[in-house]
Formats: structure tokens, sequence, C-alpha cells
């Protein structure tokens, strides 16, 4: 930029010369006459040339960098911030992802344990229900067991009672005293006839 | 006896504007200062706002600034131009505000309407140009830019004249005169009709009173249509600079 400081040096003599002259022209004829309208005049000139010389030294040295340094400090800004939700969202859709993946876990999971506590349960009441019908059958084999024995042992002594009731019935009948192994032996025989019968007979 | 109450102004003392306070320190000159405080105050205050929303102000100069930045150096420069960004934002506020006092009230003239300014402008973009031109090509920038390609050689003749003179003399001297002769003639116009406007209402003959409706709705309408002006011809003197300133770059046709 050094030749626009020979040019503002070489501008600043201009200005000085035009102002020089405008002072003196200002002097000498103060009543002013009606100017030129086409041509133009030396002290606008040289007011245009100072106040558009200082405009663009500010401009150039100050302000201009001022508001460009703002809107590049807002674009910075509005870029990093859009970056930095575009990371965010990267990040919250990264969590989302992992959530429902979770979640789908814990689903399967779940229905994999109801699923299992179905099956145990099943398998559980199919044991009970054997082991409960085992016990009855058990229990119906005893007491028909039971049944029989009582009915055995009910059944020999009735036997026995009958053959003496018999027995000493028959002496009575008969009044005589038999031979009584020989008439035990009888009655014997004839009950275990009885007892070949078919059970209808009794 | 309609003659002898319009008495329209030579135009010479429509532009004569005394000198106050300073030596030669004129209308002109005070619009001048006004438009060199007024764009320094607007880009001072829009980048020391330190607001990250931009505020109005903020706004205004950063839309203009981008607007130049792609609607005028890109446009015609390219992205070398962007050195000169400073420069043609000056340039067109300063412009604009020169050219928006002629509606002011109050001050209702618009320092481009005086030679001195355009022609200031016109001179500093000449010599810009020339400088950049001779910057980056040497001297062949003023062979190149009067001799373009392809022109058969019997042309030359014609061709280099007419492009030395529209070039290098004829360039600055439009430039100046465009922005000068626009702000004039739209400064007179206005002047007109305020002076018709004044005659009709001033007139003895009482029926021509109320004709003064039609020249005072003129200058109201033509005020408006010189706000416009005033926009349009800070923002061709800018975009010329910068067509200027691109030949000089990429002398290329």
């Amino acid at each position: 930029m050094s030749y626009t400081s020979a040019l503002l040096a070489a501008g600043s003599r201009a200005a000085a010369a035009l102002y020089a002259q405008a002072a003196t022209t200002t002097t000498e004829a103060p009543a002013q006459q009606a100017p030129n309208p086409i041509l133009p005049s030396s002290t606008e000139l040289l007011w245009g040339t100072v106040s558009f010389a200082v405009l663009a030294f500010l401009m150039w040295k100050f302000a201009f960098p001022l508001v460009i340094k703002a809107m590049q400090a807002r674009t910075d800004k509005i870029r990093s911030n859009l970056d930095e939700a575009e990371n965010v969202r990267q990040e919250a859709q990264g969590i989302l992802e992992e959530y429902q993946r979770q979640l789908a876990d814990a689903r399967t999971e779940s229905n994999r344990i109801i699923e299992e506590a179905r099956q145990a349960a099943d398998q559980l009441r199919q044991d009970m229900v054997r082991r409960a019908d085992e016990e009855v059958a058990e229990l119906r084999r005893r007491s028909i067991e039971d049944l029989k024995a009582a009915q055995d042992r009910v059944m020999g002594q009735l036997r026995l009672q009958v053959r003496d009731l018999a027995i000493e019935l028959a002496e009575k009948v008969v009044g005589a005293n038999l031979d009584r192994e020989r008439n035990l032996a009888l009655v014997d025989q004839m009950i275990a006839e009885l007892e070949a019968r078919p059970a209808g007979g009794g | 006896m309609l003659e002898a109450a319009l008495k329209f102004p030579p135009i010479g003392e429509l532009v004569k504007w005394p000198a106050f306070g300073l030596p030669g320190f004129n209308k002109v000159a005070l619009i001048c200062v006004l438009a060199t405080v007024f764009t320094a105050g607007l880009f001072f205050w829009a980048g020391m706002s330190k607001t990250l929303v931009p505020n109005t102000v903020q706004n205004i100069v950063e839309s203009v600034v981008e607007f130049i930045t792609d609607g005028v150096i890109l446009q015609t420069m390219g992205q070398e131009g962007m050195k000169y960004l400073w420069y043609l934002t000056s340039l067109f506020f300063f412009i604009f505000f020169c050219n928006i006092f002629e509606i002011i009230p109050f001050m209702q003239f618009p320092a481009s309407a005086r030679m001195a300014i355009p022609l200031l402008l016109a001179v500093i973009t000449w010599v810009m140009y020339i400088v950049v031109g001779l910057k980056k090509h040497g001297i062949s920038y003023v062979s190149k830019s009067v001799k373009p390609p392809g022109v058969p050689f019997a042309l030359l003749f014609l061709i280099i004249p007419i492009e030395l003179l529209s070039t290098f003399i004829v360039r600055p001297f439009s430039l100046a005169v465009r922005l000068f002769a626009n702000m004039l003639a739209g400064h007179l116009l206005l002047v007109t009709f305020a002076v018709l406007t004044g005659a009709l209402l001033g007139s003895s003959i009482v029926f021509l009173k109320p004709v003064a409706i039609l020249p005072l709705a003129m200058d109201i309408a033509i005020t408006g249509f010189e706000a416009f002006v005033a926009i349009l011809q800070a923002f061709i003197f800018t975009i010329l600079t910068a067509v200027y300133l691109g030949s000089s770059i990429h002398i290329e046709h």
C-alpha cells in the first residue's frame, strides 16, 4: 500500500494549494457571483477532496475492518453453533438408538423369562397331577388290601365259629358223641367246597 | 401577466451557495463533511455493536457490504477484487449521502450536482484503474487495453485511437458527467415544480391558485423518484468503478 500513501501525500499537497487559492479568492471577492453551473468550483473540489480523503482513511483503517470482523465473527459463531447442534443431534440419535436397542433386548429377555416360567409352571403342574394320581392309586390299592385282609380275617373267624357252631349243633341234634376229629375234618371239607363254588352262590 | 408571475431563476443562481465560517465552506462542503460523518458513523456504530443478533444499523450496513461483495465485486472482478471492498463500500455510501441531501428538508441540494464532487471521485477511479493495470501487467497494460485481440491489421488504425480515447479519456469524464448531470437534472426538476407551485399560489388570478396542486403533486412524486435515483446513481458509479478495475485486472475483453 506504499502507492496509497504516496497518493495521499500528493493529494494533501494539491489540497493545500487549492486551500490557499480558495482562501485568497474568498477574501478577494466576498460578494459572490453566481458560479458556473457546469465547471467544478475549486473550493468545493477542495472540501470534497478533504472529506472523501478523511472518509477513505477512516474506513480503510478503522471502521470497515470493524464491520468485517463483526460479520466474520457472527459467521463463525453461527457456523460453530450449527456444527455443535449437529454434533448434539448425532449424539442424541446415538443415545436414542442405544436406548431402543436396550429396550428391544429387555423385551426379548422378558419374553424369554415369561416363556421359561410358563414352561416351569407347566412342568410343575404335570408333576403334581402325576404325583396326585399316583397317591390316589396307592391309597386305593392299600385300602383294597386292607379291606381284603379284614375280609379274610373276618371270614376266618366266621369259618371257625360256624364250624364250632355247626358241630355243636350237630352234636346236639344227633345227640351222639361222634368222633370229633372226623367231624371237624368233614366240616372243613364242606366249607372248602362251599368256598370253591362261585361267589354268587354264597 | 402570467409571464410576470413566473420568474424562473438562472441555473447559476440555483447552485450558488455562500460560504460560511471557514473559507469556501459552503453548503456543498457541509454536505460532503456530513456524508463523511454519516458513512464513518454508520460503520463505527455497526462495527462496535457487540450483539450477536444484528440491530437495524448493522443490518443495513452489512446488507450493503454483502451486496457490494456479491453483486458488484464478484460479478465484475472475481475474488481478486475483494481488496477493493472497503473502497467501493465507502464510495457507495459517500455518493449516496451526497445524493440523498437532494430531498432532505432544509438541505435540499445534492453535493453531487456540483461537478467538483463527481469529478473528484471519477479521477480517483481513473487513477486507480490505471495504476492497478500498470501494476498487474506493466506497460503492456496500455497496449493490451487499446488493441483488442483478433482485430484485422487494417482496422487497428481505427480501433487504437478509439480505444485509447474511450479507455483513458472518455471513461472518467462520462463517469463524472453521468452522476453530475443526473443529480443536477433532478434538482432542477424539483426546483422547477416548486417554483411553479409558488407562482400559481401567488398568482393574482384567483382561479389559478387551486391549479397549484398539480405541480405540488408532481414535486412530491419527483421527491420519491429522486430517493430512488440517489441510490441508483450511487450504485451505478460504484459498479462502473468495479467494472473499470476489473477490466484492468483481466484485460481480455
